[in-house]
């Protein structure tokens, strides 16, 4: 007997019922005819399942007419990739050397370019005599208005002094 | 006009390979048709698979050197036919499968009603077999094909023989619970 994996079964139990329809489905007759009518589709099956099929006449002598071919796509890719690798130079290092441009910290500020002067100590600074004095206010420019306007000394009692023109 | 030796040489090798193949339907397109009859349930699906698997034969001929254990190797091939056959279609409802089994089970010395009843319980069986999952039932399948082996169980599935074991445990306990589970619905 062989060792069959149905000997690992308790035989009595609730799964054996279940067991013993696969089994009796599992051992159904084949049908009448099965092997004549396989054998009749092979005869009549086509028989290249190959994407490439070799050819027929070279069957024979396969051997080494496959030997040869299989060292002719290795010259054939090799020489392709000699002949890229011959073509193509790589390129000279850089004599310049480009330094990056340094930007700020993420998240902060950069100095956009600008230069960094020395800070210098300031000089005497020479204030050129007043000649003309403005209406710093609206109140001072409505009485300096006025003033025009009624030709009196109004805008004098104001503190602003008409505007003089200097005599050539 | 001679014949190149090459060409008679052709011819003998195919020769050859039809009458091994012949050999190969002969011996196994029974054992195949069982195997794919088990999973698909249908007389003309089965045959289609059993076909199928040997057309595949035809076509990968020259591994047929190699393959150290025919039946198994075959029984792999329909096995993967069947399941993604199965994989394809939808499921089955039961009243086919009672339809069906009523029709090629051996009905010798039972009443058309008792023959309609084991059909009836035949085919709440396999839907039970359905619910298993799918490693647990497949290795239940194999293993009603009292030709198999675990080992060749094994060589099959591609996986080790303490895994068609522990399978086999596990889908008999399932099968237990669904079953004894169904009766008490009743």
């Amino acid at each position: 007997m062989k060792p069959t994996s149905q000997n690992v079964f308790a035989p009595n139990s609730v799964s054996g019922d279940g067991e013993a329809t696969l089994r009796l489905i599992a051992n159904l007759p084949a049908p009448e005819g099965l092997e004549d009518r396989v054998k009749a589709g092979l005869r009549s099956a086509p028989r290249t399942g190959r994407v490439l099929q070799w050819p027929t006449g070279l069957r024979s002598s396969s051997g080494w007419m496959r030997g040869v071919a299989a060292a002719a796509i290795v010259f054939v890719v090799a020489g392709g990739g000699w002949g890229i690798y011959s073509r193509v130079q790589p390129t000279p290092s850089a004599r310049v050397i480009v330094m990056p441009v340094r930007t700020g910290a993420a998240g902060g500020f950069s100095n956009a370019g600008a230069m960094r002067t020395p800070q210098t100590l300031n000089g005497p600074v020479v204030v050129p005599p007043a000649t003309t004095v403005t209406p710093k206010s609206k109140v001072d420019q409505k009485a300096a208005k006025s003033a025009v306007a009624s030709g009196t000394n109004a805008g004098n009692k104001a503190g602003i002094q008409p505007e003089t023109r200097p005599t050539p | 006009m001679e014949i190149p030796e090459s060409a008679v040489d052709e011819q003998d090798r195919m020769q050859a390979e039809e009458a091994t193949l012949a050999a190969l339907v002969s011996q196994y397109a029974g054992t195949l048709y069982r195997v794919a009859f088990s999973v698909l349930r249908n007389p003309a699906d089965a045959e289609d698979a059993v076909q199928e698997a040997f057309i595949r034969v035809l076509r990968h001929r020259d591994m047929l050197a190699e393959v150290r254990d025919e039946r198994v190797w075959l029984i792999r091939i329909v096995w993967n036919i069947v399941l993604d056959r199965k994989r394809r279609a939808k499921t089955r409802p039961e009243t086919d499968d009672v339809a069906e089994l009523a029709r090629v089970l051996p009905s010798k010395g039972l009443s058309a009603e008792e023959l309609a009843s084991a059909a009836q319980h035949h085919a709440h069986v396999l839907g039970c077999v359905e619910q298993l999952p799918a490693k647990e039932r497949e290795v239940l399948m194999l293993s009603a094909f009292e030709e198999l082996s675990s080992v060749e169980i094994a060589s099959v599935l591609n996986i080790t023989e303490s895994s068609v074991r522990s399978r086999l445990f596990r889908a008999r306990n399932l099968m237990a619970e669904l079953l004894h589970h169904s009766r008490s619905l009743r």
